[in-house]
């Protein structure tokens, strides 16, 4: 099986997204052969409330639950956010979420984050940042979202370590803490392939080494991104055929109990 | 046939064991992706470039097309604003291996700035094609002050008409949209490629619709998994795909398969 953990449905804020309602991106998820992807509102990430975004996406996968998983978009520092993510989780079946401190205006290291994190520990959430929403370089004018530091992620899970964690369009783990220090740190992160290398930094061959192929998923970005170059690393990860199945669905299906 | 129009090269790596460690990696890469020919220079010098600096970049590059005979060919790096070194050392690469191709800028000036005007109009004589870095960025514009964008290459064009020239990298992270749309109405011998870590979904598509089949180059700029990827699932007729994976770089050289 083939299951996406980054994909995304709704209206990016920057530039027109192709393939963003429903019947579409699961068109390019079979001409792909993607069985399943994780969903995520892309318009929720821009509205000041998120929560209508999230509703929105509920509205938008209905029929197609089969194929999509929802993944609500949650701030922590907006006004009642505990309603949005219990509404999430009993309305709309959301297996886990999405924060985007870069966007929301908070960091890892505040409070509200860490509140987040102990709810979600409550309600069995998992809980996804994405280091990289788009290129820095190509950022809008109006907006200035640095990438996620890796290191402090690293911490938050550190400091959760009940809580599982994903980091979608991640890169330069092998210079990290998840690396580096891949024998302390608890074993509650995973993290996505399509942003680092195989070839010459041959970074997710040192991923799996260091943190174990279980913990490792495909993600594609669609339909933000080409799925192209995210099946080209699955292709030519160094790893054994056994892995590459893990690596493409069965530790997704597994962390999100699918 | 799938030639990568735009690449780098590290040439012999003295303090290594085996000395071509890296560029054998990316010859691998090649092989595995099915890249046959990756077009390279070597940028390895701070810039901006001193005479020096390029003059060593240039002697990796050619130690590189020799290591690889067949895989690599090569664009001589230089910094334009030493005008007469820089003529002379693009002349002493084109004429020291025939897979040197042609000429490679980056940002110590940005392109239609007067002091590149030499090497212009030197390569429009040796009929040999520029690679330049380019991009559109909307922030950070401090970091690279002399890049080149679309419309410095538009107002090269303008001045000469003649000059074949890349635009690199339109996924190399700025404002592709805004980079393609200024190059719609340029010179039609100003292209360029779609390399660079950005995959960016309908970037190519984009492109082609904008600019059209004939200007563009399929690269990667190192990005291997991104370069192939996106050009693999971009929507384009067949005819366009061979167009960009090789025809019209092989055109531009004036070389055949």
């Amino acid at each position: 099986m083939t299951f996406d953990s980054n994909a995304y449905l709704g209206h990016w804020f920057a530039r027109q997204i192709r393939h963003n309602t429903a019947p579409e991106l699961v068109a390019l998820m079979d001409e792909n052969n993607i069985d399943k992807a994780c969903v995520g509102s892309l318009s929720a990430i821009m509205y000041r409330n998120s929560q209508p975004g999230n509703e929105e996406l509920a509205e938008e996968i209905a029929d197609y639950r089969d194929r999509l998983v929802p993944f609500g978009v949650i701030n922590p520092d907006y006004a009642d956010w505990e309603y949005d993510l219990d509404w999430c989780l009993n309305e709309m079946g959301t297996k886990g979420i999405r924060i985007y401190p870069q966007y929301h205006n908070y960091t890892l290291a505040d409070s509200c984050c860490a509140e987040l994190c102990q709810a979600c520990q409550e309600r069995g959430l998992v809980v996804t940042l994405i280091q990289r929403q788009v290129d820095y370089r190509q950022s809008h004018w109006m907006v200035d979202a640095p990438d996620l530091v890796l290191n402090d992620i690293a911490q938050l899970c550190a400091d959760h370590p009940e809580v599982n964690f994903m980091i979608l369009n991640g890169a330069g783990f092998a210079g990290s803490r998840f690396v580096t220090e891949a024998d302390t740190l608890p074993g509650n992160c995973y993290v996505e392939i399509s942003r680092s290398s195989v070839f010459i930094g041959k970074e997710m061959k040192q991923v799996i080494e260091a943190m174990g192929a279980e913990r490792v998923l495909f993600g594609t970005g669609i339909p933000m991104k080409y799925p192209g170059p995210a099946f080209l690393k699955m292709q030519h990860i160094e790893t054994s055929e056994e892995n590459k199945q893990k690596i493409l669905g069965e530790n997704l299906a597994k962390l999100l109990d699918i | 046939m799938l030639i990568d129009a735009h690449a780098h090269c590290r040439g012999p790596l003295e303090d290594k064991k085996d000395p071509w460690e890296q560029d054998r990696l990316f010859v691998e890469a090649m092989d595995a992706v099915g890249i046959d020919i990756a077009v390279v220079s070597n940028l390895g010098t701070p810039r901006p470039a001193t005479i020096e600096g390029f003059q060593k970049c240039n002697r990796n590059m050619l130690a590189a097309l020799k290591e690889f005979r067949g895989r690599l060919w090569g664009y001589a790096y230089v910094n334009p604003g030493y005008s007469k070194e820089a003529i002379a050392d693009v002349e002493r690469c084109l004429e020291a291996d025939e897979d040197c191709v042609g000429v490679k800028l980056y940002n110590e000036y940005t392109i239609d700035d007067p002091a590149v005007r030499p090497l212009i109009e030197k390569c429009i004589e040796l009929d040999v094609p520029i690679l330049e870095h380019a991009g559109h960025s909307l922030v950070n514009t401090k970091a690279q002050p002399n890049i080149s964008d679309s419309s410095h290459f538009v107002a090269l064009g303008r001045e000469y008409p003649e000059v074949k020239v890349i635009v690199a990298h339109l996924g190399g992270g700025g404002d592709w949209e805004w980079e393609t749309k200024a190059l719609r109405y340029a010179s039609p011998n100003i292209g360029a490629d779609t390399s660079g870590s950005v995959t960016d979904e309908g970037l190519v598509e984009y492109a082609i619709e904008i600019m059209g089949a004939d200007r563009l180059y399929f690269a990667t700029d190192m990005s291997v998994t991104a370069g192939v990827g996106k050009f693999m699932s971009a929507k384009m007729s067949d005819e366009d795909r061979n167009k960009m994976a090789s025809e019209n770089f092989l055109q531009l050289v004036g070389r055949e398969a």
